[in-house]
């Protein structure tokens, strides 16, 4: 059996008692380390599951995956991902790979909390977001601007917009991979900041007025983790703020942003007045 | 030789219009080298101060052993016109009967060709040297169509006239007859590469764009001096003599009538140009040569030749040098033809600003290299790099096309690789010395105007070998220049001594930019690699690398050859590949790139920086691509340049531009290593027939696409007949009818076949043309000269590519597959041909 295991957003003891047990006696234990990481580290986990656990990063699970279910038929083996698994990630790929086997190997989810839900501690209402998106870093010749589209759509409709940022754990160089060889780069995660910027940048350049200087936005850092910051108000004042360490993530306002909401969110603003006035003039009655 | 201070000479060059660039160029062995010493001897401008001591033909001490001309060597010349009345027949009006010639001498041989294109961007116009008795050859057919292709004007001189009238002893009206076949000839390359914008160049007699001489004696004289002087005598006009003075025109002595038919009452008249011009040579010759001592003074005293008294007691070849020299100086006639008749930089410009620019017609760059303006902004073309006394580093010579160049300028550097608003390849700094390069000499100059040539201090290490510098920042690049011949020709070189690595590699870097063609890379193996253009070239690179730039002893390997991986069909089925994480989904086919194409974007006819709709047009109009497939090319490779393209058909793709980044990158990565053994790809076209992304940008980032296009190009590429490509010589062979046999002998042996074979008129000489596979061709010269016994001179050059006969490269049993398997094997990869599955992924 593998078991896909969700193992929360902030710590070690978010696992549920459930995975924990089959942590303890599965035959290997995988850890994915690289659509999302804990805030804490590898031994951290490890002392407190009481064995050891594999790194797996980006290349082991999409290309060696055979490792990975290697005697999984008869043996339990257990793959951790961080978050929950089928939420934010993607890794129907492996639950996919295991019915192609033969004999096919039988799977077991375990979900946990993900971002998609955790999202709701911002005060907005987990039903009226749209489409997620997600916000990758931007290179000086690939701009990637497909996500301005969807949020246009959720816009359209009144609905707020999970942006998800980019995290590079174990990325190859991609100049050096055109020349055949691989060398992975430092690993790099996005802040609000810059996740504000690069939607500010689009804008620019579209046009349409999804997400300006003026559009309210929550950014969020740590959810769940005991040290988690909100901070919410314009994208142009939060491509100057600072949430600390990763992960970060960001909600986009929605014009049907209600006054509970509202209410809710004003508490983390960074300037409150000026976040008042906005939602007056711009969101209130208007979705 | 003439002198000049910096000052005086510096003056000439204020005046574009009485400015002429031009380059020597010939097959090898037309006599280059000889006619420029004449022209040097007489007009060559030398610095008072080294005045002397200059000996400007100075050369390598390899190019005396070797005579042949291996790098180019530019000389500045003062001219002006004999009789200054004939100012006026220059096109664009100038009063001054100063002019600046500024020469550059370049190699003959083949191998050297790229020194020769260099040679040709700098200049306007160029002297095509044509042997007589050998007439157009196959190089001299190269060096003109590249002339042409940089919008090169051409003038020629017929050289070597000396043999054909001691050694083969011809008759006026025969010399008469060769002169015009071999003329017709020139015409007809001038003809196939005819260009609207510089319009008709082809070269005649009559209006004076051809010079017969001999360089060796130093003599030579065009139709146009000759029409000088009997203008007065018949009291014509110029212009009508030297008419009359060419073709079927006849003078009849009888009824003192010109008339254009060959015969009078029965009696055979004789030519005008024999009459008049080819006559008093003959006569000279005669006498002089028959030693007929009473008609010589005679005939000096009608042609009004003075001789020293010593010179008269000269007898045979001496004397004949003297007379000839005297009666016809070489410097004077083609002087005369160049300054008349080849274009002043301010006129070429203009013409020539659309094939030197890359960037639009109308910024202030273009302006600038069109008006010659020296006060427009600095546009400078480096065209090559001439190492200096001091080791290890370089003048950078070149030319300047627009503003003023001066010392302590500040400029941007721009390599070829630069783009418009980007800062790759491009540097910011001073040009810390301005310099006249003269011969081997040169002379420090304050600054340089637009229209003229010059030497570089202090930019070298910007520099690979070539590029533009520019105080516009908007400038764009000087177009990069093509070469017609490529490196297929390699050698690995390693240190005897290990301690000496670093020096090795130093050199290479040093040989790589003191030489147009030459390249050098480390393989994935980690062997340094050294590629020319052809055995000699290469042997001479490798000598310089080790006497010179490196200075260490070196182990080198024996010639290898540069093989291209291509498909002989359209891929069976269509290639699919799936990204790591297998949300991405790229489908392919790959097919053979018409022949015509891929040498047209190899000689830069067709290329990435094209405007895509007039690149559309060629590609429909020339090679019946359709229109809607030719304007979705993404991209050329290897290099972003090469003979491969990259062609997008499908339909309705969301997000496909947001990949194209990464596509392109995996096409770079697998056109410069293939499938089959990791050598370059060639003439292959690629189509994209679909393509399914995720939605989410993060799961399609360059680490997904990259690895994933270039699974798919191997897998299309393996599915579609792989083939290899080995790269074929065509040679040219001169030879006597009796050794005629051992040449077909040893062709044969080596997959080598005639495909012409003619005889020279009037000569007992046949040319044979034939292709020879250049891996064949180690030791073909050595093997052919003890099977003719010495009487075959072959000339190969680089000409096509063709497919390895004989079967699958991926089956061993071939020979391609033999030859895979060795390549493989060097390269430290396993040795067998993977398979289209290990790239393809199931539905």
């Amino acid at each position: 059996m593998l078991y896909i295991i969700g193992l929360g957003l902030a710590d070690e003891k978010d696992v549920s008692v459930k995975g924990l047990e089959v942590i303890r006696k599965a035959e290997r234990v995988y850890l994915e380390a690289y659509t999302a990481i804990l805030l804490v580290d590898q031994k951290q986990l490890e002392s407190y599951y009481g064995r050891s656990v594999i790194l797996a990063d980006r290349e082991m699970v999409e290309s060696q995956s055979d490792d990975i279910l290697a005697s999984a038929h008869e043996k339990d083996v257990a793959f951790l991902v961080v978050g929950d698994p089928f939420s934010a990630t993607t890794h129907t790929d492996l639950a996919l790979r295991c019915r192609q086997q033969d004999p096919p190997i039988p799977t077991r989810t375990l979900p946990n909390a993900s971002i998609l839900t955790a999202v709701g501690a911002t005060g907005l209402s987990l039903y009226t977001f749209g489409q997620t998106v997600s916000m990758v870093f931007f290179t000086d010749s690939w701009k990637p601007s497909s996500f301005y589209d969807r949020i246009a759509e959720n816009a359209g409709l009144g609905f707020h917009t999970l942006v998800l940022l980019d995290i590079k754990v174990k990325e190859p160089d991609l100049k050096a991979m055109a020349r055949g060889k691989i060398i992975y780069e430092p690993p790099r995660f996005m802040t609000v900041a810059q996740c504000a910027g690069q939607m500010l940048e689009v804008e620019e350049e579209r046009q349409q007025g999804v997400c300006g200087k003026e559009a309210l936005a929550v950014g969020v850092a740590r959810l769940g983790s005991e040290d988690q910051k909100i901070v919410a108000g314009t994208l142009e004042e939060l491509a100057e703020a600072d949430l600390g360490r990763p992960l970060h993530s960001l909600a986009l306002c929605g014009k049907k942003m209600h006054e509970m909401e509202w209410e809710y969110v004003r508490e983390f603003a960074v300037d409150q007045e000026k976040f008042d006035r906005i939602w007056k003039a711009d969101y209130a009655g208007k979705g | 030789m003439v002198q000049f201070t910096v000052e005086e000479l510096r003056e000439l060059m204020d005046n574009p219009i009485n400015i002429r660039n031009m380059s020597v160029i010939a097959h090898v062995d037309h006599g280059k080298s000889t006619l420029t010493d004449s022209l040097v001897q007489k007009a060559g401008i030398i610095s008072a101060k080294n005045a002397g001591s200059a000996r400007f033909t100075d050369t390598r001490p390899d190019e005396q052993e070797r005579g042949v001309t291996i790098k180019s060597t530019a000389i500045s010349l003062y001219g002006s016109l004999v009789d200054p009345e004939d100012l006026k027949d220059i096109p664009v009006k100038t009063t001054k009967n100063d002019f600046l010639v500024n020469l550059i001498d370049s190699p003959g041989h083949v191998d050297f060709s790229s020194e020769v294109t260099a040679a040709l961007r700098v200049t306007d116009g160029a002297l095509v040297v044509v042997d007589t008795v050998e007439g157009v050859c196959v190089q001299t057919e190269t060096v003109l169509r590249q002339a042409l292709g940089e919008r090169i004007k051409p003038v020629v001189i017929i050289n070597k006239v000396d043999r054909a009238l001691l050694e083969l002893q011809v008759s006026k009206e025969d010399l008469y007859q060769n002169f015009s076949r071999v003329i017709e000839s020139v015409n007809v390359v001038i003809a196939t590469y005819f260009d609207k914008t510089l319009g008709d160049v082809q070269v005649q007699p009559d209006k004076g764009t051809i010079a017969f001489g001999s360089g060796l004696h130093g003599w030579a004289f065009t139709v146009r001096q000759f029409a000088t002087r009997y203008s007065k005598k018949f009291g014509v006009d110029k212009t009508k003599m030297m008419e009359r003075l060419w073709g079927d025109n006849f003078f009849n002595a009888k009824t003192k009538k010109w008339t254009k038919i060959g015969t009078h009452e029965g009696q055979t008249l004789e030519r005008a140009f024999n009459q008049f011009c080819l006559d008093p040579i003959f006569r000279i010759f005669d006498s002089v040569m028959n030693f007929k001592k009473e008609e010589i003074p005679k005939l000096l005293e009608k042609l009004e030749i003075k001789l020293t008294a010593e010179e008269r007691d000269l007898e045979g070849k001496q004397l004949l040098k003297v007379v000839m020299r005297k009666f016809l100086p070489a410097a004077d006639a083609l002087m005369e033809m160049m300054i008349l008749h080849l274009p002043s930089p301010a006129v070429a410009q203009k013409y020539r600003m659309e094939t030197l620019y890359e960037g639009p017609p109308d910024d202030e760059s273009a302006i600038g290299i069109r008006d010659c303006d020296p006060k427009g902004p600095l546009m400078l073309y480096v065209s090559k790099m001439v190492p200096t006394s001091d080791k290890g580093r370089f003048y950078a010579f070149g030319r300047v096309f627009s503003g003023t160049a001066r010392s302590g300028l500040k400029v941007r550097i721009q390599g070829p690789n630069f783009l418009p608003g980007k800062k790759e390849d491009m540097f910011i700094k001073s040009i810390q010395r301005t310099i006249l390069m003269m011969g081997r000499y040169t002379e420090p100059i304050e600054d340089v105007p637009a229209g003229n040539i010059l030497g570089l201090v202090g930019v070298d290490q910007f520099l690979l070998k070539s590029g533009t510098l520019t105080t516009s920042e908007t400038a764009h690049n000087m177009k990069v220049m093509k070469f017609s011949v490529s490196p297929v020709v390699q050698r690995s070189v390693e240190v005897k001594n290990a301690n000496d690595l670093p020096k090795l590699v130093e050199g290479l870097k040093r040989l790589s930019k003191s030489d147009p063609c030459v390249l050098t890379y480390i393989a994935p193996t980690g062997e340094h690699v050294v590629a020319g253009a052809g055995e000699l070239h290469l042997e001479i690179c490798l000598k310089d690398l080790e006497e010179d730039h490196a200075g260490v002893p070196l182990r080198i390997s024996d010639p290898v050859v540069q093989y291209r991986e291509s498909v002989n069909g359209t891929s069976s089925m269509t290639a699919l590949s799936k990204s790591p994480n297998k949300h991405n989904r790229l489908y392919m086919i790959a097919q053979p790139l018409e022949e015509g194409v891929a040498k047209d974007i190899e000689q830069g006819r067709i290329g990435p920086r094209d405007d895509f709709k007039a690149r559309a047009r060629v590609l429909a109009d020339d090679h019946g691509w359709d229109v809607t497939d030719a304007r979705k090319i993404w991209c050329f490779g290897p290099d972003t340049n090469g003979a491969n393209l990259l062609v997008d058909q499908t339909k309705a793709v969301q997000y496909l531009n947001e990949i194209k980044d990464s596509v392109v990158s995996g096409f770079q990565w697998a056109t410069k290593e293939g499938p089959i053994a990791e050598e370059p790809m060639r003439s292959v076209r690629w189509n994209i027939m679909d393509v399914t992304l995720h939605t989410d940008a993060i799961h399609r980032g360059g680490g997904q696409i990259i690895p994933t296009a270039r699974r798919v190009l191997y897998a299309s590429t393996l599915l579609a007949d792989p083939g290899l490509l080995e790269p074929v010589f065509l040679v040219e062979i001169q030879v006597p009818e009796q050794a005629m046999g051992g040449i077909y002998g040893v062709l044969t042996r080596r997959r080598g076949h005639v495909f012409e074979e003619m005889q020279r008129p009037g000569t007992p000489l046949f040319n044979i043309k034939a292709y020879l596979p250049v891996n064949e061709s180690f030791g073909f010269n050595a093997d052919l000269r003890s099977n003719t016994g010495g009487q075959a001179f072959p000339q190969l050059v680089f000409d096509h590519w063709q497919i390895l006969p004989g079967g699958s490269p991926a089956d061993k049993t071939t020979m391609p597959g033999a030859i895979v398997e060795t390549m493989r094997k060097r390269k430290g990869l396993k040795p067998e041909v993977p398979g289209y599955e290990n790239y393809y992924d199931k539905l």
